[in-house]
Protein backbone atom coordinates (compact mmCIF):
# COMPACT_ATOMS: atom_id res chain seq x y z
CA UNK A 1 0.00 0.00 0.00
CA UNK A 2 2.79 1.94 0.69
CA UNK A 3 4.35 1.35 -2.17
CA UNK A 4 1.96 2.56 -4.29
CA UNK A 5 1.12 5.91 -2.80
CA UNK A 6 4.45 6.44 -3.33
CA UNK A 7 4.63 5.35 -7.15
CA UNK A 8 1.84 7.55 -7.40
CA UNK A 9 3.11 10.43 -5.66
CA UNK A 10 6.29 10.09 -7.60
CA UNK A 11 3.95 10.22 -10.95
CA UNK A 12 2.85 13.09 -9.74
CA UNK A 13 5.90 15.05 -9.19
CA UNK A 14 7.78 13.61 -12.51
CA UNK A 15 4.36 14.48 -14.77
CA UNK A 16 4.53 17.75 -12.96
CA UNK A 17 7.96 18.70 -13.54
CA UNK A 18 6.84 17.62 -17.71
CA UNK A 19 4.37 19.67 -18.32
CA UNK A 20 5.92 22.82 -16.30
CA UNK A 21 9.23 22.25 -18.54
CA UNK A 22 6.92 22.43 -21.50
CA UNK A 23 7.32 18.70 -22.57
CA UNK A 24 3.74 17.90 -23.38
CA UNK A 25 3.90 20.39 -25.94
CA UNK A 26 4.48 18.78 -29.34
CA UNK A 27 6.17 22.31 -30.57
CA UNK A 28 8.75 22.06 -27.64
CA UNK A 29 9.52 18.56 -28.57
CA UNK A 30 9.85 19.54 -32.52
CA UNK A 31 11.91 22.74 -31.78
CA UNK A 32 14.56 19.97 -29.97
CA UNK A 33 14.63 17.37 -32.19
CA UNK A 34 15.52 19.84 -35.17
CA UNK A 35 18.15 21.46 -32.82
CA UNK A 36 16.32 24.71 -32.63
CA UNK A 37 16.39 24.68 -29.21
CA UNK A 38 18.65 23.30 -26.68
CA UNK A 39 15.93 23.25 -23.31
CA UNK A 40 15.31 19.21 -24.14
CA UNK A 41 18.89 18.24 -24.51
CA UNK A 42 20.10 19.83 -20.92
CA UNK A 43 17.24 19.25 -19.53
CA UNK A 44 17.72 15.24 -20.63
CA UNK A 45 21.09 15.33 -19.76
CA UNK A 46 20.98 17.20 -16.31
CA UNK A 47 17.97 14.40 -15.15
CA UNK A 48 20.60 11.47 -16.39
CA UNK A 49 23.53 13.16 -15.08
CA UNK A 50 21.45 13.37 -11.42
CA UNK A 51 19.71 9.81 -11.49
CA UNK A 52 23.11 8.77 -12.92
CA UNK A 53 25.12 9.97 -9.31
CA UNK A 54 22.23 8.53 -7.18
CA UNK A 55 21.96 5.71 -8.40
CA UNK A 56 25.75 5.53 -8.05
CA UNK A 57 25.60 6.64 -4.41
CA UNK A 58 22.61 3.66 -3.98
CA UNK A 59 24.87 1.29 -5.19
CA UNK A 60 27.98 2.25 -3.09
CA UNK A 61 26.68 -0.26 -0.22
CA UNK A 62 24.79 -3.09 0.31
CA UNK A 63 21.48 -0.66 0.83
CA UNK A 64 18.03 -2.17 0.74
CA UNK A 65 14.56 -0.51 0.32
CA UNK A 66 13.20 2.01 2.68
CA UNK A 67 9.19 0.68 1.96
CA UNK A 68 9.80 -2.85 1.17
CA UNK A 69 12.67 -5.21 2.73
CA UNK A 70 14.50 -5.99 -0.81
CA UNK A 71 18.38 -5.42 -1.56
CA UNK A 72 18.82 -2.52 -4.25
CA UNK A 73 20.35 -4.64 -6.96
CA UNK A 74 19.92 -4.05 -10.29
CA UNK A 75 21.29 -5.94 -14.28
CA UNK A 76 22.75 -4.07 -16.96
CA UNK A 77 21.51 -5.65 -19.75
CA UNK A 78 23.63 -6.07 -23.27
CA UNK A 79 22.48 -4.48 -26.38
CA UNK A 80 20.01 -6.95 -28.67
CA UNK A 81 18.56 -6.94 -31.68
CA UNK A 82 15.06 -5.75 -29.74
CA UNK A 83 16.28 -2.77 -28.37
CA UNK A 84 17.50 -1.11 -31.81
CA UNK A 85 14.46 -2.41 -33.57
CA UNK A 86 11.82 -1.21 -31.19
CA UNK A 87 13.52 1.89 -30.49
CA UNK A 88 13.76 2.45 -34.65
CA UNK A 89 9.88 1.73 -34.14
CA UNK A 90 9.76 3.93 -31.28
CA UNK A 91 11.82 6.84 -32.61
CA UNK A 92 9.73 6.81 -35.71
CA UNK A 93 5.97 7.12 -33.77
CA UNK A 94 7.76 9.94 -31.16
CA UNK A 95 9.48 11.95 -34.50
CA UNK A 96 5.65 12.15 -35.66
CA UNK A 97 3.41 12.18 -32.82
CA UNK A 98 5.95 14.29 -31.01
CA UNK A 99 5.12 12.80 -27.46
CA UNK A 100 6.37 9.61 -25.90
CA UNK A 101 4.74 8.10 -23.11
CA UNK A 102 4.85 10.44 -20.51
CA UNK A 103 3.82 13.42 -22.42
CA UNK A 104 1.31 11.04 -23.96
CA UNK A 105 -0.11 11.20 -20.48
CA UNK A 106 0.17 14.55 -19.42
CA UNK A 107 -1.58 15.68 -22.99
CA UNK A 108 -4.27 13.22 -21.73
CA UNK A 109 -4.61 14.76 -18.19
CA UNK A 110 -4.67 18.56 -19.39
CA UNK A 111 -7.53 17.60 -21.64
CA UNK A 112 -5.49 17.92 -25.11
CA UNK A 113 -8.95 16.15 -27.82
CA UNK A 114 -5.78 14.61 -30.01
CA UNK A 115 -4.32 13.08 -27.47
CA UNK A 116 -6.75 9.99 -27.12
CA UNK A 117 -5.93 9.28 -31.01
CA UNK A 118 -2.29 8.72 -29.58
CA UNK A 119 -2.97 7.30 -26.57
CA UNK A 120 -5.32 5.04 -27.98
CA UNK A 121 -2.53 3.73 -30.55
CA UNK A 122 -0.18 3.71 -27.71
CA UNK A 123 -2.25 0.96 -25.64
CA UNK A 124 -3.22 -0.83 -29.28
CA UNK A 125 0.75 -1.02 -29.54
CA UNK A 126 1.46 -2.68 -25.98
CA UNK A 127 -2.07 -5.17 -25.71
CA UNK A 128 -0.60 -6.63 -29.45
CA UNK A 129 2.68 -6.79 -27.62
CA UNK A 130 1.15 -8.71 -24.40
CA UNK A 131 -1.24 -10.70 -26.74
CA UNK A 132 1.42 -12.13 -28.72
CA UNK A 133 3.16 -12.80 -25.06
CA UNK A 134 6.61 -12.10 -25.98
CA UNK A 135 8.58 -12.23 -22.76
CA UNK A 136 8.39 -9.35 -20.71
CA UNK A 137 11.02 -6.69 -20.98
CA UNK A 138 9.99 -3.52 -18.81
CA UNK A 139 11.64 -4.57 -15.58
CA UNK A 140 8.98 -3.83 -12.46
CA UNK A 141 11.27 -5.54 -10.39
CA UNK A 142 10.82 -7.30 -7.13
CA UNK A 143 7.50 -5.66 -5.90
CA UNK A 144 5.22 -8.70 -5.96
CA UNK A 145 7.10 -10.76 -8.56
CA UNK A 146 4.25 -13.53 -8.03
CA UNK A 147 1.57 -11.44 -8.83
CA UNK A 148 2.67 -11.72 -12.48
CA UNK A 149 4.25 -15.27 -13.19
CA UNK A 150 5.35 -13.53 -16.43
CA UNK A 151 7.56 -10.81 -15.00
CA UNK A 152 10.64 -12.78 -13.24
CA UNK A 153 12.55 -11.46 -10.57
CA UNK A 154 15.83 -12.29 -12.84
CA UNK A 155 15.50 -8.66 -13.76
CA UNK A 156 17.17 -6.43 -11.11
CA UNK B 1 0.00 30.61 -10.40
CA UNK B 2 2.79 28.60 -12.77
CA UNK B 3 3.64 30.92 -15.68
CA UNK B 4 7.02 30.16 -17.09
CA UNK B 5 8.56 27.08 -18.23
CA UNK B 6 11.18 25.26 -15.37
CA UNK B 7 14.48 25.91 -15.90
CA UNK B 8 16.13 22.94 -17.12
CA UNK B 9 18.67 23.15 -14.39
CA UNK B 10 15.88 22.71 -12.05
CA UNK B 11 13.12 20.24 -14.40
CA UNK B 12 15.92 17.84 -14.68
CA UNK B 13 17.30 17.33 -11.44
CA UNK B 14 13.76 16.65 -10.42
CA UNK B 15 13.25 13.45 -12.55
CA UNK B 16 16.39 12.32 -12.25
CA UNK B 17 15.36 12.47 -8.29
CA UNK B 18 12.55 10.59 -8.85
CA UNK B 19 14.35 7.68 -11.00
CA UNK B 20 16.35 7.34 -7.51
CA UNK B 21 13.50 7.72 -5.52
CA UNK B 22 11.89 4.61 -7.15
CA UNK B 23 15.15 2.42 -6.84
CA UNK B 24 15.66 3.33 -3.29
CA UNK B 25 11.98 3.61 -1.78
CA UNK B 26 11.04 -0.04 -3.71
CA UNK B 27 13.90 -1.02 -5.92
CA UNK B 28 11.98 -0.10 -9.30
CA UNK B 29 12.83 0.88 -12.61
CA UNK B 30 11.04 3.97 -13.47
CA UNK B 31 9.37 4.10 -16.64
CA UNK B 32 6.46 5.49 -18.04
CA UNK B 33 6.02 2.27 -20.89
CA UNK B 34 6.15 -0.34 -17.78
CA UNK B 35 3.42 1.67 -16.21
CA UNK B 36 1.30 1.68 -19.73
CA UNK B 37 1.87 -1.93 -19.43
CA UNK B 38 0.86 -2.73 -16.44
CA UNK B 39 -2.77 -0.94 -16.71
CA UNK B 40 -3.46 -2.33 -19.79
CA UNK B 41 -2.42 -5.83 -18.74
CA UNK B 42 -4.60 -5.78 -15.64
CA UNK B 43 -7.56 -4.01 -16.93
CA UNK B 44 -7.98 -6.02 -19.70
CA UNK B 45 -8.34 -8.76 -17.42
CA UNK B 46 -10.91 -7.07 -15.47
CA UNK B 47 -8.36 -6.18 -12.80
CA UNK B 48 -8.14 -3.40 -10.54
CA UNK B 49 -4.95 -4.03 -8.54
CA UNK B 50 -2.27 -2.45 -10.24
CA UNK B 51 1.40 -2.73 -9.13
CA UNK B 52 3.69 0.24 -8.22
CA UNK B 53 4.01 0.44 -11.99
CA UNK B 54 0.28 1.00 -12.97
CA UNK B 55 0.01 3.47 -9.82
CA UNK B 56 2.93 5.32 -11.03
CA UNK B 57 1.07 5.66 -14.47
CA UNK B 58 -1.95 6.53 -12.42
CA UNK B 59 -0.25 9.62 -11.12
CA UNK B 60 0.82 11.03 -14.30
CA UNK B 61 -2.11 10.84 -16.05
CA UNK B 62 -3.59 13.26 -12.75
CA UNK B 63 -0.38 15.17 -13.25
CA UNK B 64 -1.94 16.31 -16.33
CA UNK B 65 -4.96 17.59 -15.05
CA UNK B 66 -2.93 18.99 -11.86
CA UNK B 67 -0.95 21.31 -13.69
CA UNK B 68 -3.67 22.40 -16.06
CA UNK B 69 -5.49 23.71 -12.75
CA UNK B 70 -2.20 25.49 -11.95
CA UNK B 71 -1.25 26.44 -14.86
CA UNK B 72 -4.79 28.34 -15.99
CA UNK B 73 -5.60 25.95 -18.77
CA UNK B 74 -3.47 23.95 -21.39
CA UNK B 75 0.38 25.19 -21.91
CA UNK B 76 -0.19 24.50 -25.89
CA UNK B 77 -3.15 24.63 -27.88
CA UNK B 78 -3.18 23.02 -31.51
CA UNK B 79 -1.46 20.40 -32.35
CA UNK B 80 2.08 21.18 -33.41
CA UNK B 81 3.08 20.33 -37.00
CA UNK B 82 -0.31 18.19 -37.54
CA UNK B 83 -3.02 21.04 -37.35
CA UNK B 84 -0.64 23.61 -38.81
CA UNK B 85 -0.05 21.58 -41.73
CA UNK B 86 -3.85 20.36 -42.54
CA UNK B 87 -7.18 22.16 -42.41
CA UNK B 88 -10.51 21.68 -43.58
CA UNK B 89 -11.36 17.53 -44.71
CA UNK B 90 -7.31 16.97 -44.78
CA UNK B 91 -7.82 17.02 -41.03
CA UNK B 92 -8.30 13.24 -41.23
CA UNK B 93 -4.69 12.57 -41.61
CA UNK B 94 -4.56 13.63 -37.84
CA UNK B 95 -6.11 10.95 -36.15
CA UNK B 96 -4.67 8.30 -38.59
CA UNK B 97 -1.08 9.73 -37.83
CA UNK B 98 -1.75 10.05 -34.44
CA UNK B 99 -2.97 6.29 -33.70
CA UNK B 100 -0.09 5.20 -36.33
CA UNK B 101 2.68 6.65 -33.91
CA UNK B 102 0.97 5.02 -31.28
CA UNK B 103 0.98 2.17 -32.51
CA UNK B 104 4.68 2.45 -33.15
CA UNK B 105 5.62 3.87 -29.76
CA UNK B 106 3.76 1.07 -27.51
CA UNK B 107 4.88 -1.74 -29.24
CA UNK B 108 7.82 -0.52 -30.07
CA UNK B 109 9.13 0.77 -26.65
CA UNK B 110 7.62 -2.96 -25.17
CA UNK B 111 10.04 -4.39 -27.57
CA UNK B 112 12.90 -2.30 -26.90
CA UNK B 113 12.56 -2.66 -22.95
CA UNK B 114 11.53 0.89 -22.21
CA UNK B 115 10.57 4.26 -23.94
CA UNK B 116 12.31 7.87 -22.76
CA UNK B 117 11.77 7.34 -19.41
CA UNK B 118 12.56 3.81 -18.87
CA UNK B 119 15.49 3.35 -21.17
CA UNK B 120 16.57 7.11 -22.07
CA UNK B 121 16.46 7.86 -18.00
CA UNK B 122 16.61 5.13 -15.83
CA UNK B 123 18.22 2.64 -18.08
CA UNK B 124 20.97 5.20 -19.42
CA UNK B 125 21.38 6.36 -15.22
CA UNK B 126 22.30 2.89 -14.40
CA UNK B 127 24.84 2.51 -17.55
CA UNK B 128 22.79 -0.25 -18.77
CA UNK B 129 24.50 -0.90 -22.44
CA UNK B 130 20.95 -1.63 -23.95
CA UNK B 131 19.58 1.39 -23.07
CA UNK B 132 22.22 3.10 -24.05
CA UNK B 133 22.06 1.40 -27.64
CA UNK B 134 17.93 1.82 -27.46
CA UNK B 135 18.35 5.95 -26.63
CA UNK B 136 20.74 6.23 -29.37
CA UNK B 137 18.36 4.59 -31.42
CA UNK B 138 15.27 6.48 -30.72
CA UNK B 139 17.05 9.41 -30.30
CA UNK B 140 18.92 9.28 -33.82
CA UNK B 141 15.26 7.74 -35.32
CA UNK B 142 13.23 10.82 -34.40
CA UNK B 143 15.76 13.45 -35.41
CA UNK B 144 15.97 11.90 -38.96
CA UNK B 145 11.81 11.65 -38.77
CA UNK B 146 11.87 15.50 -37.34
CA UNK B 147 13.81 16.56 -40.39
CA UNK B 148 11.72 14.50 -43.13
CA UNK B 149 8.65 15.90 -41.79
CA UNK B 150 9.99 19.43 -42.22
CA UNK B 151 11.47 18.36 -45.47
CA UNK B 152 8.12 17.36 -46.81
CA UNK B 153 5.74 19.90 -45.07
Amino acid sequence: MRVRIAAAAIGLVFGITLCWSGMSSPDVIRGALLFEQSYLFLFFASAVGTAALGLALLRRRDRRALLIDTPLVWTRDSPARRHIIGSLLFGIGWGVAEACPGPIATQIGQGIGWAVFTLVGTVAGVYLFLRRSLPETEPALDVEPSANPAMSPAVG
Amino acid sequence: MLHHQLAWFVAGPVMGLCVVACRALFNGRLGVTGGFSELVSKLSRGSFSFDWRGWFAIGLFASGTVFLVLWGGPDFHGYGWMTRTFHGSAQIWIPVLLLASGGLIGFGAKLAGGCTSGNGLSGTAALSPASLAATATFFATAIVVSFLIKAVI
